[in-house]
């Protein structure tokens, strides 16, 4: 593919991408709540939500008009321009970081001729700004647990403090092995290493693929790595006296994460959005993002929680070591051929 | 009596001779099953069940005497036999309706039932239909519940004296005779009776005739009897016990308020019945089911209140009677000497002046004997009192001396009366003329001084024929008098009201000293109301006052009420805490069944004085000269121990000094009144505005009458006066006689005080309406 | 008895096996081979294997443990205590209760009150009975303690309302007296066990 061949990305493309993209993410992080919901039933032997709409398809919608009509509640004591302010940090680091990942394929809307690109905008250090927002987005859990004036807010705000921190190191090593064979920041440059190459990068990089899905769990507070929240330790942590709409913009800014972090797989890993056998790319990105989505449902049913002090053990002792290791085999293999 | 040295279960023991076997055990706590036997009436042999073996013989506890070194053994294989089978058989056709029964909870047959061990049944026989039936307006008798233990009727003729029930036949099934041999011989002749009896009216009809003080339904071990109020509508274990004193007369009588929540709807607590510990004292009506003359009042009412407070500010009288506590009269007579106001209360005035007047004659501060020595004594004599109405106490005691001690009695009272000479064969009667009370104390000096003892003044008096002037006949009354002296000891006078409503009071009480100084017999008095000893105490009392008045139910420009129709509402006696004193000299506290949320007469002292903060605080400070202690309310006992003892209060300190020789007035015979005469005298069961107020009292204000006199009278008359008339429904007393007719006094609003002025009797005119 | 033995909960002889349990790792290397080969063996991927085939069993070949609740309901046992039923007389349909008051002394809660009365038949009359379920903590003390088997616990688990009150009088929970053919007996506390005639002694009757 060459670039002189693409339309002219003018403002009102990336304008009507950019609310695609917000509005579609959206959706699919309410989705995503349902599918959980769901996924988890099965695997327990239960059926999830089956009253409102056929098999329970419209209680996301129950629960969204329950979550927007809910009371605003500030606790008496919490500050009260941060307790405000954390929610939106959150939801906005997860959008913003979308901004540079390429979601869905370009097309061009029909009589208005106006270009979407797949991308809302193809910086040039993509992949280090999309780990940036994500790392940003720590501010939110952060800001949440210490302004609420509730100490199980203020244990699960240090506990996103230790860990996201942790984590972004074991994020950014892993993927520093892929971007020294791709030899770009760019995610669109990754996608077209793929179908360079022809093989996916995970065949290259097994090592840096797993470090960098752990990583990613810690970063989206998922299970195994879930102890900002975890129930039966601190109440709810961070988002205790979280309530309505205020916590519906941390719930789908941590599926939108999600799914960034399932889109990022997908991209630097997993080949991408280029078609394969008789697949079209757009259909292999959307199954891509599905199963890395399925693959955190999956390993939440199976898998148990760690506790606190093994989870620092983990990032500091074995993956922090082990990603070390991977980038100076990737360097020195990269010397060598 | 001197103390003797017994073993019971080879344990020692000391007790009085002369006492049964059971309540020398009771007194030292040993437990010896008995159900028929009641502490202060002769035993009756019912139950059987207090089968003992004494120095190796089967004995009936109750109804064998100790002897000193008797050794009883309260279980014996075979008495636990007995024990067993006469359980069955009491247990034999005894409906099985304890989950709705009254006594259930707190019922002797449930008790020893269990406690006995009666887990199966040999014995049978048809059952006979035993009805049920109300005797009277208050007795409720379910002939089917009854065990015919008898307690019923043995209170009823040995504590009461109306002997109203008996036993008498029921028909049904006889007894298999082959039993006789084959099961244990007491639980046969128990079951024997048993089969035949039932209890029933003793004048033959449906109703019984008696003055409805309930003991029956209280010594009742059984359901059979339950006051027709009380029936099905609680349950023992619901109920809470308030001890407490009643405060209906001067008996003082120790009670408990049993109350629980009125309903559903309605959390606030209500008195359901009065119970008493019967062993130990007898109620009257009045103070077993007139228990609800609460004032409920919504709140505090400051606008009353502020008006109280203005009136007390600018009074000058305070007029009230003896339903009062010894705190609330302290806190009169602290008003009277910080504010000057003067104290009106007609009864306690009269009796105070007699008491004084007798203090003075005689050297003693109070008068010497209670009435519980009196019920001990058996000569007992009475002046001045219609028995049956002034004192329930008196008269049970008048009563139990001819019954328990085979006692003799003497009755003097212008007013004739058919139930007292029903108490004994022994008891000769006086239906004197009005106004020869002073001959009757000198006939009392006659037959009992010693001469040499007598004052110049009394011996010179002594050679009139008082019997004949008392309307006896001499030659009769000194064969009789022989008869009644026999093997007697110990002598009694009780005086009442009469004396102290007289002209020649203080004569009176002249002549009561001197009987104390000269002779063996001993005196008690008889306050005329609830409270009049301790007001006579605690106040002075003026004889009259004119002026802005505040009256303490009663009468005055301003009203604290008690009855809920005054200017302000004050706590009546059930809601009051405080102390009484009642006519055994003792300061008995009493304990506030119901809540009161208004004002009381401390807050009204706090505001115009000083006053500490509860009523009971000033309990401490009552007037220790007059006998009373300096004791915390709390720290007053309210109870009896087992051996009987009362454990009440405390007893006030009498203190007595030597005086001169008294000198008393000559007796004028011709001093007597004539035509219609009108008597302040209150039906029995009725004695103020309280029991008045009671829905389970409903003796009317009216004129009482002998049968003969109503008959005269017609049915409605006007009473003249010569302070006012009265008109009043005539009411036929069926116990009364002669031609004296009787005006209540229990409605204060009527202020028959003031018609009958100085005196108790009166002459009137009687005209039908 | 003191305290310490009265936490002692270890009743009788103590038989317990120990397992022969590898000991835990102390050094960082131990700790880390340990990880390694926890990590290699698998374990985690039966696991994954487990709710996988779990899920795919109860997609498709239908296997699941749930009931759809408020269309489908499990049958409670004999002896589950929910809301209280006064169960009537077969043969006259009269109420059983006879107004004895043990439920309101045995009640724990309190929540029990009753008035009664002497009725015009003599007997004795429940003119009101209520029951605060706001304080019931459903102990089922009154129906064992309830001589007439007349307050029993019922079936009714569905106890939302807008008002506790609608439960709680004598008439709410009487059985319908056009339902008393369907009225159960109640098998739970204080029902009649099924060998009470072989424990008791019968009393001698005169006809």
């Amino acid at each position: 593919m060459e670039a002189t061949m693409l339309p002219e990305v003018t403002a009102a493309g990336i304008i009507i991408k950019a609310i695609i993209v917000l509005a579609v993410i959206a959706g699919l992080a309410a989705f995503g709540t349902y599918v959980e919901r769901k996924i988890l039933a099965y695997m327990q032997r239960r059926l999830g939500p089956m009253h409102v709409g056929p098999h329970g398809l419209l209680q996301l919608a129950a629960d969204g008009i329950k979550l927007f009509t809910k009371e605003d509640i500030i606790p008496q004591h919490a500050n009260k321009v941060i307790f405000s302010i954390a929610p939106v940090i959150m939801a906005a680091t997860a959008f913003i970081a979308l901004g540079a990942v390429p979601v869905f394929p370009d097309f061009t809307i029909p009589f208005i001729d106006v270009y979407v690109p797949s991308i809302a905008s193809d910086i040039n250090v993509g992949i280090l700004f999309v780990l940036g927002m994500m790392a940003a987005g720590l501010y939110a859990p952060l800001l949440a647990g210490m302004s609420q004036a509730n100490k199980w807010g203020i244990i699960g705000a240090a506990r996103t403090a230790v860990q996201f921190l942790s984590y972004e190191v074991v994020t950014g090593l892993s993927l520093l092995a892929p971007i020294m064979l791709v030899g770009s920041l760019s995610l669109v440059d990754f996608n077209n290493y793929h179908a360079d190459q022809g093989v996916w990068m995970v065949v290259y990089q097994p090592v840096a693929f797993i470090l960098f899905l752990i990583a990613g769990y810690a970063e989206t507070n998922r299970t195994p790595f879930d102890l900002l929240e975890h129930e039966a330790e601190i109440v709810s942590g961070y988002v205790t006296e979280y309530s309505g709409l205020r916590w519906g913009l941390f719930f789908i800014g941590e599926y939108a994460n999600m799914i960034t972090i399932g889109i990022l797989a997908s991209v630097v890993f997993l080949g991408g959005y280029n078609d394969l056998w008789i697949f079209p790319g757009w259909f292999m990105i959307i199954v891509k993002i599905a199963f890395m989505f399925f693959l955190m449902l999956w390993v939440r049913a199976s898998w148990p929680h760690i506790r606190p002090d093994q989870l620092m053990w983990l990032c500091w002792k074995v993956l922090m070591p082990l990603a070390m290791v991977n980038i100076l085999i990737t360097g020195f293999v990269m010397m060598i051929i | 009596m001197s103390q003797i040295n017994i073993k019971i279960d080879g344990q020692e023991y000391t007790t009085n001779e002369g006492e049964y076997i059971l309540n020398a055990a009771r007194a030292n706590d040993i437990f010896i099953p008995a159900i028929c036997y009641l502490t202060r009436c002769s035993p009756t042999l019912a139950c059987r069940i207090c089968l003992v073996e004494a120095d190796g013989k089967q004995v009936y506890a109750c109804n064998a005497k100790v002897k000193d070194g008797m050794e009883i053994t309260v279980n014996t294989p075979n008495i636990l036999k007995e024990r067993k089978a006469i359980m069955e058989v009491y247990d034999v056709n005894h409906p099985l309706q304890c989950g709705v029964c009254d006594k259930s909870g707190e019922c002797e047959l449930q008790n020893y039932t269990l406690e006995i061990g009666v887990d199966s049944q040999s014995y049978s026989i048809p059952d006979t239909k035993r009805e049920t039936t109300n005797w009277s307006s208050v007795l409720h008798y379910d002939a089917g519940l009854c065990i015919v233990c008898e307690r019923c009727t043995t209170a009823c003729k040995d504590m009461i004296g109306d002997a109203a029930i008996k036993t008498t036949k029921r028909g049904g099934a006889a007894l298999d005779k082959g039993l006789k041999g084959a099961m244990p011989k007491d639980a046969y002749a128990m079951w024997n009776k048993l089969q035949k009896s039932v209890i029933a009216p003793s004048n033959g009809t449906e109703f019984t005739d008696c003055s409805d003080c309930g003991e029956c339904a209280a010594v009742c071990p059984v359901g059979a009897l339950v006051s027709r109020d009380f029936v099905y509508t609680s349950n023992a274990w619901d109920l809470k016990r308030v001890p407490a004193t009643c405060a209906h007369c001067s008996s003082g009588c120790q009670i408990y308020y049993e109350t629980r929540p009125a309903s559903i709807e309605n959390r606030d607590e209500k008195i359901f019945r009065v119970t008493n510990e019967w062993n130990y004292v007898s109620l009257c009506g009045a103070g077993r089911f007139g228990y609800d003359f609460e004032n409920r009042v919504e709140g505090k009412d400051k606008i009353a209140f502020a008006k109280a407070i203005e009136a007390f500010n600018k009074a000058e009288v305070i007029h009230f009677n003896s339903t009062i506590t010894n705190e609330e009269a302290l806190m009169l007579q602290t008003l009277k000497e910080k504010k000057g106001v003067k104290l009106i209360n007609r009864e306690a005035r009269a009796f105070q002046r007699f008491l004084n007047c007798y203090s003075k004659a005689s050297g003693n501060s109070l008068y010497t004997t209670d009435f519980k020595e009196v019920m001990a004594s058996d000569f007992v004599m009475s002046v001045g009192s219609s028995l049956r109405n002034d004192n329930p106490n008196a008269r049970y005691a008048f009563n139990s001396v001819q019954k328990m001690n085979k006692g003799a009695g003497l009755y003097f009272h212008p007013v004739g009366d058919n139930l007292i000479p029903s108490f004994g064969k022994t008891i000769e009667t006086f239906a004197h003329k009005v106004g020869h009370e002073e001959a009757a104390l000198l006939m009392i000096i006659k037959l009992f001084a010693d001469e040499s003892k007598l004052p110049s003044s009394v011996k010179e008096q002594l050679d009139t024929d008082f019997v004949e002037l008392l309307g006896g006949d001499t030659e009769k009354f000194d064969k009789a008098m022989v008869k009644m002296l026999k093997k007697k000891e110990n002598f009694s006078l009780m005086i009442g009201e009469d004396l102290y409503f007289h002209e020649k009071a203080e004569n009176l009480a002249k002549l009561i000293a001197v009987i104390e100084a000269s002779s063996d017999v001993k005196v008690a008095m008889i306050p005329p109301k609830t409270n009049s000893l301790g007001v006579a105490l605690i106040c002075d009392l003026d004889n009259e006052a004119s002026g802005y008045t505040i009256g303490y139910n009663e009468s005055g420009d301003f009203r604290l009420s008690a009855l809920g129709d005054g200017d302000l509402d004050i706590p009546a006696m059930n809601q009051q805490e405080g102390t009484l004193t009642n006519m055994h000299k003792r300061v008995t506290p009493t304990n506030a069944a119901l809540e009161y949320n208004g004002y009381e007469l401390n807050d009204i002292m706090g505001e115009i004085l000083s006053a500490p903060k509860e009523t009971i605080d000033w309990t401490a400070y009552l007037p220790t000269d007059r006998g009373f202690k300096a004791v915390e309310f709390d720290s007053l006992p309210n109870g009896y121990t087992n051996d009987g003892t009362e454990n009440r209060g405390y007893l006030l300190d009498t203190t007595s000094t030597d005086v001169d020789e008294v000198t008393v007035d000559k007796f004028d015979d011709g001093k007597t009144l004539d035509g219609d005469i009108a008597y302040r005298c209150n039906p029995q069961r009725q004695f103020n505005d309280f029991s008045d107020k009671s829905h389970q009292i409903f003796e009317e204000f009216g004129l009482y009458a002998s049968a003969s006199k109503a008959e005269s009278l017609g049915k409605r008359v006007i009473v003249e006066f010569d302070k006012g008339n009265l008109t009043l429904d005539v009411i036929v007393d069926e116990r009364m006689e002669g031609d004296i007719v009787a005006v209540p006094d229990f409605k204060s609003a009527e202020n028959i005080y003031e018609l009958f002025g100085e005196s108790r009797y009166k002459s009137v005119v009687i005209r039908e309406v | 008895m003191g305290l310490e033995q009265f936490k002692n909960r270890n009743v009788g002889t103590q038989n317990y096996t120990k397992l022969d349990l590898p000991r835990s790792p102390v050094t960082g290397w131990c700790k880390f081979k340990q990880v390694v080969s926890r990590t290699l063996s698998g374990e985690l991927f039966v696991g994954l294997g487990v709710t996988m085939r779990i899920m795919v069993q109860s997609l498709v070949g239908g296997q699941s443990h749930a009931t759809l609740y408020p269309f489908e309901k499990l049958p409670i046992s004999p002896r589950y205590r929910a809301i209280h039923e006064m169960l009537r007389l077969l043969e006259s349909g009269h109420y059983r209760c006879i107004g004895c008051g043990l439920c309101e002394k045995i009640c724990p809660a309190d929540c029990i009150t009753m008035d009664t009365a002497y009725d015009k038949n003599q007997r004795k009359e429940v003119t009101e009975y209520t029951i605060n379920f706001g304080r019931c903590i459903f102990c089922g003390y009154c129906a064992e303690v309830c001589p007439e088997l007349a307050i029993v616990h019922g079936n009714r688990i569905e106890t939302a309302s807008e008002q506790r009150a609608s439960f709680s009088l004598f008439d709410d929970m009487l059985t319908p007296i056009d339902n008393l053919n369907l009225q159960q007996e109640y098998q739970g506390f204080g029902a009649v066990t099924p060998n009470a005639d072989e424990n008791i002694k019968k009393t001698p009757l005169a006809y």
